[in-house]
């Protein structure tokens, strides 16, 4: 189901791209071409991940002119890389493993004892808001460093929930997974994120 | 009952409104009591939020680079050779 219809500027900005303007895929790659590479991570080790986007792109100039907006263009463009990348994959016989079975992560589950009581609680509360928390440069780079070492699956999900709002009817349509694993891989990526802001602030360091 | 590490467990969920009301309510119940786990509930929500107003993994310059040169290459070859949609 497709739950985002285009809006009005990026209708404006489907029909420029339709008309093969060129300052409009200029600006189309820069918007969207970090999200598509989130998508394409989940599937595929980093550089076969980088060719397919670079191939969507090429093929977008084409197919374009078929998209009548039923759903947003990122969810298009994500649906896009999906699909390529799970063709890919199809080719290479290659499974995409991921633990949905664990709720917790497994640093945050040895802070409980064994009656299941916080042994070691969170001491600080975060009480800035989250813009002028990322102000400091420092943090917004240990973020970074974090989410790279997440599971491609983990990372995939977080980013294109979070950073990238999709719903998550979407997420799971484009990644292929079911709701309840979606919720599994969401809940613990969310814990690592958690745990490392935690640390950054208490210490300073990432 | 509910005890912090279930609470963990779950807390994703509450956060994105994703419980049965069974559940919410017992949630909130264990919240109403227990400080450490306010405490953890808001923290992991403040996590989310820098998630969202977080660029995230920007791909690096030569990638969007090189994107740009392959589709303004293919945005020339069909200039010059329009295809059968054309």
């Amino acid at each position: 189901m497709d739950t985002a219809q285009a809006t009005d500027s990026e209708q404006e900005l489907i029909e420029k791209l339709k008309e093969r303007d060129p300052a409009s895929y200029h600006l189309a790659v820069r918007t969207y071409s970090p999200g598509m590479l989130a998508v394409a991570r989940f599937y595929l080790d980093p550089s076969t991940a980088e060719e397919v986007v670079q191939d969507c792109w090429v093929t977008v100039i084409d197919a374009i002119a078929k998209f009548e907006g039923r759903s947003g263009l990122k969810t298009w463009l994500h649906r896009i890389v999906a699909n390529r990348c799970k063709n890919k994959l199809r080719s290479a016989k290659r499974e995409v493993s991921t633990d949905f079975q664990e709720q917790l992560d497994p640093d945050l589950a040895d802070r409980f004892n064994a009656s299941g009581r916080w042994q070691t609680p969170p001491k600080l509360c975060f009480e800035e808001t989250a813009e002028s928390l990322l102000e400091n440069g420092a943090l917004s780079d240990c973020l970074d460093k974090h989410l790279s070492k997440l599971p491609e699956t983990q990372r995939s999900a977080l980013m294109l929930y979070e950073a990238h709002q999709h719903k998550s009817a979407d997420v799971c349509n484009i990644l292929d997974v079911n709701a309840s694993n979606l919720r599994v891989l969401l809940h613990r990526a969310r814990q690592k994120i958690f745990l490392m802001v935690e640390h950054f602030q208490e210490t300073g360091e990432c | 009952m509910l005890m912090c590490k279930d609470l963990a467990g779950i807390a994703s969920d509450y956060i994105d409104g994703e419980l049965n009301t069974g559940q919410n309510l017992s949630v909130k119940f264990h919240l109403m009591m227990c400080s450490d786990c306010r405490t953890f509930i808001g923290n992991l929500r403040m996590s989310t939020k820098l998630m969202q107003a977080h660029s995230g993994n920007v791909p690096n310059e030569e990638f969007i680079r090189e994107i740009d040169r392959r589709v303004h290459e293919a945005l020339e070859q069909k200039k010059s050779r329009p295809t059968d949609s054309d």
